[in-house]
C-alpha cells in the first residue's frame, strides 16, 4: 500500500496534501486528501472523515468549503476520499452522473458488473482508515465522520451501522432516506439489486430503528431553497420523525435561503468542525 | 573654657646637661614612656599625678637654657589657643599632630622643623627600639645602646608616622565627642538658666504674697491697737471729768461748812441744821465716790494669729496649681464602637496628681447645655472611655489638678466612636466566577464615611486564607473583583473618623458559576416563587379574567419571571431543569423589555421557547418575533443557557446529553438578565452555582 504524493500545499500553518495509492477494496488506483493541521507536527491528533456527494472528487471540499482554519485551530486531520472507483472500464459507468462514476453511495455493491470495484462502504470504514492509521499521525481511537448530501448519507450510515467507532457525526443535506428517492432507489437497485430488504442496511432512516441506545449526538444543516429537498431526493422529515422516536440525539437545522451548494457548506463548516472537535477533543 | 590650652597638654624639657631629651607629654590621653632614662628611677605612668610640680620647676631652667624652644612652643600654643576649640581647621590638627609626635618620639622632626639641631649635633641615622631614641650608627656600638634593638630610621619613621594617623583619628574623635559633650552643656546650661528663672520668679511671687499678707496683718493690728487706745483713752478722760466734777462740789461744800464754822452760834446751829437736813449734803456724802479705774491702763494680751502666713510660707515650696492641659483631636483608628480613647498633655513644668475627664455626647450637631454626661479622675495622660454609644459625637474637656489647686479646663475636643457593624444582605448576594457584588445595610443610623469589605480565601492546599480589603466604599453595595471556582468569605466594617467598626457577621460566596436571584418586583401575579427562591410554579387555576395594567417593572402578559444577574461582563452559565411537556421560555432580556410583551417578541429579549402540541415538541429560539427553522429530536429536561458577552453569544444546551441546540448572536450593549417564563400551569427550577460543563466551552 505505497503511497503517492500527488500535491502539499501549506494551509493555515498546517498541510493540505493529495495521496495516490492502489485500493484493495475497490481494485483501482484511488486519491485521497488529507489536511494535516500543525498539530500533527507534535503529537496524533483525531482523525474527521468527510464524505462527498455525487459527482465529486477529493477536490471539491479541500478547495470550496474552506474548513482548513476550523480544523487548524481545531488540530483535526481531515481525509476526504474520493465517491467512487475510477477507471475501472465499467460498462455504463460514465453514463449518468448519478449512477457509478462519482456515485459510489458508499455502499458494497453485491450485484455484477460493480461487486468487484464499488465497495465504497468497505473503502471509507475499512481500508482507508488503516490506511490512515498507518501512515500518518493520528488517534485511531478518535475518529468522526461529516458529509454532504449522497455523503451525508454516507456519513448517517457509516456512524450508524459502527455504533461507537465514530465519536460523532453531522451532514449537510443528506439523503436521509434513499429508500424513498429517486437517486437511492436507482443506485440502490444497480449496486444491490432489486432485494429492497438489503437496501434498508444502507438506509440512514432505517439504520435508526435498530441503532442501539448508544449517545451519538448528530447535527444536520439543510438549506430551506434546496432544489433536492422539494425534489423529495433528501427526506430529512422521515430521518427526524424516527430518531425523535427513538430518543436518537439530533439538532436539524433547516437553514432559510440556503441552497445545495458549497456556499451552503461553506457557511457552518465552522458549526460543524466545532461539532466534530466537541467530541474528539473531549 | 578652652578644652585645648596648651601649656596643660604639652611641655618639653630639655636636658641641658644631656645629649638625649627627655621630652615629656602630659595631658593627652595616652601617655606613651618617653624619655627612657627616667624609666629606671621614675615609671611616668606611675608617676604622673605626682610629676607636674618637679616639671614646673624644671620648665623654668628650660626656658633658660632653650630659649629658641619654649618661645617657639609658646607661640604655638597661642595659636591654638587663639583657634579655639569652636573653630579649628585642619591645619591645626596636623599641627598637634606634629606637635604630638615631636613629643613623644621623633627626633627627626625636630630636626626638620629647627634646623639648628643640625649644628649642635650630628644627625643620627638608625633608631633605638629599646630607648625609642634615634642614635647614630657609631653610637650602637657604645655601652648605652649595646644590645639594643634597632631599626633603620625610615622605618621608625614609617611607624611613627602610623602612630600618629592612629592618634590623630583618635584625637578627632575625641574633638567630636567633646563638641557634642560641649553643646550638651550648653543646653543644660539653658535648661538650668530657664528652671531656676521661673524657680526664682515662683520665690518672689511668693514672698511678696507673704510680705503683702504681713503688712496687711499689720495694719489691720495697727489700727485695732489704736482704736483700743483712743477708747480707753476716752474712758479716763470721762472718770477724770467726773472725778472734777465730783471734786468741785466737794470744795463747794467744804466752803460752805467752814463759812458756817465762823458764823453765831445761833447761825451755826441753824445753818447746821439745814445743812443737815439738806438733801445736797446728805445726798453728796450718800453717793459714794467712784476711785476705781474703770479702764486698766495695761495692754490686753493679743494673740497675734500668723496661722495664715505659716500658711503662705509653708507653700513656697509646692509647685504652682497646673495650668490647663492640651486636650488632642482624636487620633484615627482609635475609637471601637463603645469606646473611645481620649489623650492630652500637660505643660512640661507642671506638676500634675490626677486629670478629670468630663465628657458629653453631641446631638444633632450642637453641643447640648454645658453639663458633663459624667467625669473620671485618672493619673495617667489617657484614658479609655467605655460604654458608649456607637457612631455618636461626644465632647471631652479635661482638667489638672494638684495640692495647689485645680487648672482651667482644656479646650473641648470632638471624639466619634466607630460605628456599628454593618449587616449584609445575604440573599441579596450575586455572584459569577470573576465578581460578586455584595450589599448590606448600614447598621447606623447616622451616616457613616465609608465602608470597607474584607475577603478571605477559603483554606485550600494553593491558598491560605489571606485577607484582602476593599476599601472606602461610599455606598451600602461593592462589587468585588474574585478568582473563579473559590470559596470567600467576606466581611463588611462601617469606617468613620473614629475608626472602623467590628466585622459584619460573614457571608459565605462561592465563585463557582453565577448565582443570581428572582426579582420578586418582576414577578407576574400568576407565578409563585418557591421558599429557596429558585422552583418558578405557575398552578392549576382559572386564568384570572382581571387585566393587569401595564408596567415597567411587572411582566403583565407574559407569565414570566426575571432574574438579578451580576453586572459583570464575561460568561454566565446556569441551568433549568423543566418538564418535557410543560411550555415555557427560558433567555435573557435588559431590565427595561416591554413587561406586556413575550419573551423573544421584541428586540430587547433572547429566548428558547418550548410548545408542546399533541407530544409534538416544537422548539423556537424567538428574537424579535423570529426563529430559525430548527428540530431537537430529544426533548431536554434540563437546559443549559450560557450567555457569554465577550463574543455576544447566548447559547442553549440539552445539558443530560450534553448537545448543543442553539446559539444567538446578540449584541449585549446591556447587561441582560435570565428570565423564565410558564406558558402552562407546571414549574421549572433554576440551578446556579454550576461550573460551565466542558462541551459548552467552544460555543
Amino acid at each position: 500500500m505505497a503511497l503517492k504524493q500527488i500535491s502539499s500545499n501549506k494551509c493555515f500553518g498546517g498541510l493540505q496534501k493529495v495521496f495516490e495509492h492502489d485500493s484493495v477494496e475497490l481494485n483501482c488506483k484511488m486519491k485521497f486528501a488529507i489536511y494535516l493541521p500543525p498539530k500533527a507536527e507534535t503529537g496524533k491528533c483525531p482523525a474527521l472523515y468527510w464524505l462527498s456527494g455525487l459527482t465529486c472528487t477529493e477536490q471539491n471540499f479541500i478547495s470550496k468549503s474552506g474548513y482548513h482554519q476550523a480544523a487548524s485551530e481545531h488540530g483535526l486531520v481531515v481525509i476526504a476520499p474520493d465517491t467512487s472507483p475510477r477507471g475501472c472500464n465499467i460498462k455504463g459507468e460514465d453514463d449518468s452522473w448519478d449512477f457509478g462514476t462519482g456515485a459510489g453511495f458508499y455502499v458494497d455493491a453485491t450485484e455484477d458488473p460493480w461487486k468487484t470495484n464499488y465497495r465504497m462502504y468497505s473503502y471509507v470504514t475499512q481500508e482507508l482508515p488503516q490506511l490512515i492509521n498507518a501512515n500518518f499521525p493520528v488517534d485511531p481511537q478518535r475518529m468522526s465522520v461529516f458529509g454532504h448530501s449522497m455523503g451525508g448519507h454516507g456519513a448517517l450510515i457509516c456512524a450508524l451501522k459502527n455504533p461507537g467507532k465514530y465519536k460523532s457525526v453531522s451532514a449537510f443535506a443528506p439523503i436521509c432516506n434513499p429508500v424513498l428517492c429517486p437517486w437511492g432507489k436507482k443506485a440502490f437497485s444497480g449496486y444491490l439489486g432489486l432485494d429492497q430488504g438489503k437496501w434498508k442496511a444502507y438506509d440512514a432512516t432505517h439504520l435508526v430503528q435498530s441503532y442501539p441506545d448508544s449517545q451519538l449526538d448528530i447535527l444536520i444543516d439543510q438549506g430551506k431553497d434546496d432544489q433536492f429537498l422539494s425534489d423529495g431526493q433528501l427526506l430529512p422529515d422521515n430521518f427526524i420523525a424516527a430518531c425523535t422516536e427513538k430518543k436518537i440525539p439530533v439538532v436539524f437545522r433547516l437553514q432559510e435561503g440556503y441552497d445545495h451548494s458549497y456556499y451552503f457548506i461553506a457557511t457552518f463548516i465552522t458549526d460543524h468542525i466545532r461539532h466534530h472537535a466537541k467530541y474528539l477533543n473531549a | 573654657m578652652d578644652l585645648y590650652d596648651s601649656e596643660d597638654r604639652l611641655q618639653i624639657f630639655p636636658e641641658g646637661n644631656t645629649r638625649m631629651r627627655r621630652e615629656v607629654v602630659q595631658g593627652l590621653e595616652d601617655d606613651h614612656e618617653l624619655g627612657d632614662e627616667f624609666v629606671g628611677e621614675n615609671t611616668l605612668r606611675a608617676g604622673v599625678s605626682e610629676y607636674p610640680p618637679y616639671v614646673m620647676k624644671r620648665r623654668e631652667s628650660a626656658r633658660e637654657q632653650r630659649d629658641w624652644r619654649f618661645g617657639g612652643e609658646a607661640t604655638e600654643a597661642e595659636d591654638l589657643s587663639f583657634g579655639g576649640w569652636g573653630s579649628r581647621g585642619q591645619c591645626q590638627d596636623l599641627r598637634e599632630a606634629y606637635r604630638y609626635t615631636r613629643g613623644r618620639s621623633s627626633e627627626e622632626y625636630e630636626c626638620y622643623v629647627i634646623p639648628e639641631e643640625e649644628d649642635e649635633e650630628e644627625a643620627p641615622d638608625i633608631f633605638c627600639v629599646t630607648c625609642k631614641t634615634p642614635i647614630r650608627a657609631c653610637e650602637k656600638v657604645l655601652d648605652e645602646h649595646k644590645g639594643h634593638e634597632v631599626t633603620p630610621l625610615d622605618k621608625a619613621l614609617e611607624n611613627a608616622k602610623d602612630e600618629i594617623h592612629k592618634n590623630m583619628f583618635k584625637l578627632e574623635r575625641q574633638i567630636i565627642e567633646m563638641e557634642n559633650f560641649a553643646s550638651h552643656l550648653e543646653e543644660v546650661f539653658i535648661t538650668v538658666e530657664e528652671n531656676f528663672g521661673r524657680q526664682e520668679q515662683n520665690f518672689e511671687s511668693h514672698y511678696n504674697e507673704i510680705l503683702e499678707t504681713l503688712a496687711q496683718k499689720y495694719e489691720e493690728k495697727i489700727q485695732a491697737l489704736g482704736e483700743k487706745k483712743k477708747e480707753k483713752l476716752q474712758a479716763l478722760y470721762g472718770q477724770l471729768v467726773s472725778c472734777g466734777e465730783n471734786l468741785e462740789t466737794c470744795k463747794e461744800l467744804m466752803e460752805t461748812v467752814e463759812e458756817m464754822c465762823h458764823e453765831e452760834k445761833v447761825d451755826f446751829i441753824k445753818d447746821a441744821v439745814i445743812m443737815a437736813d439738806s438733801n445736797r449734803l446728805g445726798k453728796f456724802l450718800k453717793t459714794k465716790t467712784d476711785v476705781e479705774l474703770s479702764t486698766q491702763p495695761d495692754f490686753e494680751d493679743q494673740n497675734l494669729d500668723f496661722s495664715d502666713v505659716e500658711q503662705l510660707m509653708d507653700s513656697i515650696n509646692i509647685i504652682p496649681a497646673p495650668s490647663a492641659p492640651v486636650i488632642n483631636p482624636q487620633a484615627p483608628n482609635s475609637a471601637t464602637g463603645s469606646s473611645v480613647r481620649v489623650c492630652w498633655s500637660l505643660y512640661s513644668d507642671d506638676t500634675v496628681e490626677s486629670y478629670q475627664l468630663s465628657c458629653r455626647p453631641v446631638r444633632d450637631g450642637s453641643p447640648q447645655e454645658d453639663q458633663a454626661a459624667f467625669t473620671v479622675t485618672v493619673k495617667e495622660t489617657y484614658c479609655s472611655v467605655t460604654n458608649l454609644v456607637p457612631n455618636t459625637q461626644y465632647e471631652f474637656w479635661v482638667t489638672a489638678q494638684n495640692r495647689a489647686g485645680t487648672s482651667p479646663a482644656s479646650e473641648c475636643a470632638m471624639y466619634m466612636t466607630a460605628p456599628s457593624p454593618p449587616i449584609i444582605k445575604i440573599k441579596e448576594i450575586r455572584s459569577c466566577e470573576e465578581a460578586a457584588l455584595i450589599c448590606w445595610e448600614s447598621g447606623n443610623l447616622n451616616p457613616v464615611d465609608s465602608y470597607t469589605v474584607e475577603l478571605t480565601q477559603a483554606e485550600t492546599p494553593e491558598a491560605s486564607g489571606v485577607t484582602e480589603s476593599v476599601v472606602g466604599i461610599p455606598t451600602c453595595e461593592s462589587l468585588v473583583q474574585l478568582q473563579p471556582r473559590q470559596s470567600y468569605t467576606i466581611y463588611v466594617r462601617a469606617l468613620n473618623v473614629g475608626g472602623p467598626s467590628a466585622r459584619s457577621k460573614p457571608a459565605v460566596v462561592h465563585t463557582t458559576g453565577s448565582y443570581f436571584h428572582l426579582n420578586k418586583d418582576t414577578c407576574h401575579p400568576w407565578l409563585t416563587i418557591s421558599e429557596d427562591g429558585y422552583t418558578v410554579v405557575r398552578s392549576e387555576r382559572k386564568a384570572a379574567a382581571r387585566e393587569q395594567l401595564p408596567s415597567n417593572t411587572q411582566f403583565t402578559r407574559c407569565v414570566a419571571v426575571m432574574g438579578n444577574l451580576i453586572p459583570v461582563q464575561g460568561r454566565h452559565y446556569w441551568e433549568v431543569e423543566v418538564d418535557d411537556c410543560l411550555d415555557y421560555s427560558v433567555g435573557v432580556a435588559f431590565e427595561d423589555v416591554p413587561k406586556q410583551e413575550d419573551l423573544g417578541a421584541n428586540c430587547h429579549s433572547w429566548c428558547m421557547r418550548h410548545t408542546c402540541a399533541s407530544s409534538r415538541h416544537k422548539y423556537e429560539f424567538l428574537h424579535n418575533k423570529m426563529t430559525p427553522d430548527i428540530r431537537v429530536t430529544v426533548a431536554p429536561r434540563k437546559i443549559g443557557v450560557l450567555l457569554d458577552y465577550e463574543n455576544s453569544k447566548l447559547s442553549f444546551f440539552n445539558v443530560d446529553i450534553s448537545q448543543h441546540l442553539y446559539t444567538f448572536s446578540c449584541q449585549l450593549h446591556r447587561f441582560v438578565h435570565p428570565c423564565f417564563s410558564l406558558e402552562k400551569p407546571g414549574c421549572l427550577k433554576i440551578h446556579n452555582g454550576i461550573s460551565m460543563p466542558l462541551h459548552v466551552a467552544d460555543y
